[in-house]
């Protein structure tokens, strides 16, 4: 057979020159970090993309990472638990009243560009933020208008509240100062700098935007004249890059080959199974994200707090424990942990068969026989996981369970009425401060319709507790008042109170001064300690 | 000739506002709230409400698609809810990405496809026959997520032999963007190792993404060179004493490559919409990433356009096919 053996001949050739093509090809070996004229960079692979650089437009996990490191804002949380530290704010006071609150600038700060952060950068901001209406523009909705921010003089600015609030410090961390200067110049058409900024940054923060292409990797360059000094000494830290890396699998690869110095998103079996690695380390702390399972406290059989009772009590706790491999910690009140004012809630519900079903005696179905319907995201395994544990414990009360998976905006979707909110919705849920209010606000009426108010519910006595609660800024005084809540939301039950996970970041042991503080998202990172010593 | 590709390009245009409704309708009716979800998980329902407005998602669905076709009509394919770009900014960078990671992919199917299913028919059950089956069986069961995972894990991981992921090195420079691909990018530039650099991050993604077509590509030439083979006039061939490599390879594989050419073309539609999974696992930054981001975020400008891109090239592309029917067989440029 001379005519195949030729065309098998000729394949076959053709085959080995295209290999040998393939391995001639570059070669690059793993390095410690990416360097730069011997600079180092150091890497950090996480999930979410950077939408946005602009403060005043978005936030989400990367978005407030990249802002935390462009811009400075009055004071910044840092630490474990977290604390609200003066930044360019050197120091405040407050008036008796609670509502005038007065900031003395650092003199020292300096924009990128190297004009000083003053009192009209810190207004110009403020109002920007405000007038944009987007993003962070909620936390001060009702509280402060614009006008009601002055400068008293070149470093003194002033907030005039319109009534008063006792979160209102807590959330000025998210409220990044911007170079006027700059945005004025870069604002098209009125936009306010929305486009400009969008990709480009006007700060003063301790790293400087060297490059940005979305869907890969964000370049941030150190800014070795940040006003603030850095709390390490390194003249080879030269950068940070934020570079995209989605699946937990190429997480690992990266972090094992040296191509990512931090990775961020893998999971507690992840851990495990890196930590064997000793050039790897794994950091974990409990979050201030809560799990639980929201109920529709205002329309369904889940309306009936009896109802809500006793699906409370019928479930597994340790479920959650399990399906975390022990990465996780009940939560005892419906505060989780590292929220101020938490108090343990005596009767926290727990697995108890006999009492699920005295709760059940006392509504219309005392022998169970209904259906509940358990909405959560499609394809997330944690809550696939719990929904079956579910089945499978509510069973003892005769309550079968129906499994929805939805996409996420199906599920804001859902949630957005009282009519179409399910009866079980599984939610994560981080507060964007650590004041107690951030938590409580979560189950008064003006939360209906966002995610973390797919209960619906409106407790009269509860609503006053709360509203109480913001008004007072006097913390002893306040205390009292979120124990109360805490008994009370935890007696109303309008949700089954789950968890907090640990989070973890799996990062190479040459990372130094990496702390992780609970109040970031798991996943955002306060670049301002970490340096790499390889 | 150039009636038929006159008549062919009109036809496109009307199938692509046929899709665009159609597109436009579903993710229009879908439950789902863009406003708020683009407004943030905290805005009030004043901000909410205010997004919406401006967006005009308060407005009936039927005016809004006369919106989106006016500004469709003067080259607008609207803002991104999600990023807050101009749609076409957006895909002006993403898909160029995925068409040469597809051309490439493609390429590699066609370039190893064709010469195998060849041997295979020569071969017709004898041993290279039954490997190169159990190739095309697999590459049809093995799903291009696993094999995406074991390649990167094996080949860049264990054997470090190439790149993670991405399309290029973090720090290695990129070129003027002219089309947007890299390969071609370096090559008008002139930069060599850019362009080395860009093919060697391509190599995994290609290979996983190449793999089904390969499968495809081989059992159908396969299939119709054993058929052609057995032809009378490849018999005559043979008894005129003509090589035999030409006779396999230029007298029947110019007639068994026709159904080959329809599978390449269906294929490439396949592969343009399944880029996706690939470019989860590589972290290359292609259309298909964009668009499922804006599915899961109801982000209706961006998931209608690429729909609207993506669609376009799968009829040029199998317009471009039908014309290489046309000229490889006389019968079919008879009838034009």
């Amino acid at each position: 057979m001379t005519i195949t053996r030729r065309i098998a001949n000729t394949l076959i050739a053709g085959a080995v020159i295209l290999s040998a093509g393939l391995v001639v090809l570059p070669h690059q070996r793993a390095m410690a970090a990416e360097q730069v004229d011997g600079q180092l960079y150091m890497v950090i692979g996480g999930r979410q993309e950077v939408s946005n650089l602009d403060p005043a437009q978005k936030y989400d996990l990367a978005i407030r990472m990249m802002n935390q490191a462009l811009y400075d804002a009055l004071v910044k949380y840092e630490g474990d638990p977290a604390e609200i530290k003066p930044w360019l704010a050197e120091n405040w006071t407050t008036s008796d009243d609670g509502l005038t609150w007065t900031f003395n600038l650092a003199k020292n700060a300096r924009f990128h560009d190297g004009s000083p952060v003053n009192a009209e950068a810190v207004v110009y901001s403020y109002e920007r933020t405000m007038a944009i209406n987007e993003g962070p523009a909620w936390m001060l909705d009702g509280f402060v208008s614009p006008g009601n921010v002055k400068a008293v003089d070149e470093y003194t600015v002033e907030f005039k509240l319109e009534k008063p609030y006792a979160a209102f410090l807590s959330f000025l961390p998210w409220w990044y100062i911007v170079n006027p200067a700059v945005v004025e110049a870069n604002a098209k058409d009125g936009d306010m700098g929305k486009g400009y900024l969008l990709s480009n940054a006007a700060g003063s923060g301790p790293y400087k935007l060297k490059s940005f292409e979305p869907g890969t990797a964000y370049i941030l360059e150190r800014n070795t004249d940040y006003w603030k000094g850095f709390p390490y000494e390194n003249d080879r830290m030269g950068g940070v890059i934020y570079r995209l890396i989605r699946e937990s699998s190429a997480q690992r690869a990266a972090l094992i080959k040296g191509e990512a110095d931090i990775v961020t998103g893998l999971s507690p079996e992840d851990w495990s199974v890196i930590r064997s690695n000793e050039d790897i380390s794994v950091t974990t702390i409990p979050s201030l994200t809560s799990f639980g399972l929201k109920m529709n406290t205002a329309q369904g059989i889940t309306s009936d707090v009896n109802i809500r009772k006793a699906l409370a009590h019928a479930f597994d706790y340790d479920a959650f424990i399990k399906i975390m491999n022990g990465e996780a910690k009940l939560q005892s009140s419906p505060f989780t942990d590292s929220v101020l004012g938490h108090v343990e809630v005596s009767d926290m519900p727990r697995r108890d068969i006999a009492k699920a079903k005295e709760y059940l005696a006392k509504t219309e179905h005392p022998d169970g026989g209904f259906e509940i319907e358990f909405v959560y995201v499609e394809g997330f395994g944690i809550q696939r996981q719990m929904g079956l544990s579910m089945v499978d414990s509510f069973q003892d009360i005769n309550v079968s369970v129906k499994m929805v998976p939805l996409t996420w905006p199906n599920m804001v979707a859902r949630g957005s009425s009282p009519e179409t909110s399910p009866n079980l919705m599984a939610i994560f849920t981080t507060p964007v401060s650590t004041d107690p209010d951030a938590v409580a606000i979560q189950y008064h009426p003006t939360s209906h319709g966002k995610y973390y108010g797919t209960h619906f519910l409106n407790d009269p006595e509860l609503n006053a507790m709360i509203e109480a609660g913001r008004a007072e800024t006097d913390w002893e005084k306040r205390k009292p008042i979120y124990a109360a809540i805490q008994q009370k939301i935890t007696d109303l039950q309008p949700e089954i109170f789950g968890m907090m996970r640990n989070r973890g970041t799996t990062k190479r042991t040459w990372v130094k001064g990496y702390a992780d503080s609970p109040i970031r998202m798991e996943g955002e990172i306060d670049f301002y300690r970490v340096h790499l010593q390889p | 000739m150039g009636h038929l590709i006159l008549r062919r390009l009109l036809l496109m245009v009307v199938m692509l506002i046929g899709l665009m409704a159609i597109v436009f309708a579903i993710s229009n009716i879908a439950p789902g709230d863009p406003a708020r979800l683009a407004a943030g998980p905290d805005a009030t329902n004043e901000m909410v409400e205010a997004l919406r407005i401006e967006r005009g998602l308060d407005r009936p669905i039927y005016v809004r698609f006369g919106i989106y076709l006016s500004n469709l009509a003067s080259g607008d394919l609207g803002t991104s809810l999600l990023t807050r770009r101009p749609v076409l900014a957006d895909i002006a960078r993403y898909f160029p990405a995925t068409f040469e990671l597809v051309l490439f992919s493609i390429g590699i199917a066609i370039v190893l496809g064709v010469p195998l299913g060849m041997l295979g028919a020569v071969f017709h059950n004898r041993f290279a026959d039954h490997s190169i089956r159990f190739v095309a069986v697999s590459g049809v069961a093995l799903p291009m997520f696993w094999l995406g995972l074991m390649l990167q894990w094996y080949l860049a991981l264990k054997l470090d032999l190439f790149p993670l992921g991405g399309r290029l090195g973090i720090m290695t420079p990129r070129p003027e963007a002219i089309t947007g691909m890299l390969t071609v990018d370096t090559l008008l530039a002139g930069d060599f190792k850019t362009f080395r650099e860009a093919i060697w991050y391509m190599v995994l993604p290609a290979t996983a993404l190449s793999l089904p077509a390969l499968a495809s590509i081989i059992r159908v030439n396969r299939a119709e060179m054993l058929e052609t083979l057995n032809k009378d006039y490849i018999l005559n061939a043979r008894a005129q004493g003509i090589g035999p490599f030409r006779v396999v390879a230029a007298y029947a594989l110019k007639n068994a490559i026709l159904p080959t050419l329809a599978m390449i073309g269906l294929r490439f539609g396949w592969m343009l919409g399944g880029t996706v999974l690939v470019e989860g696992v590589f972290d290359y930054p292609g259309v298909g990433l964009y668009a499922t981001k804006a599915a899961v975020s109801s982000d209706f400008d961006p998931i209608i356009a690429v729909t609207l891109v993506l669609g376009a090239s799968f009829m040029l592309v199998n317009l471009l096919i039908d014309l290489t029917y046309a000229l490889l067989d006389p019968r079919v440029r008879s009838q034009i």
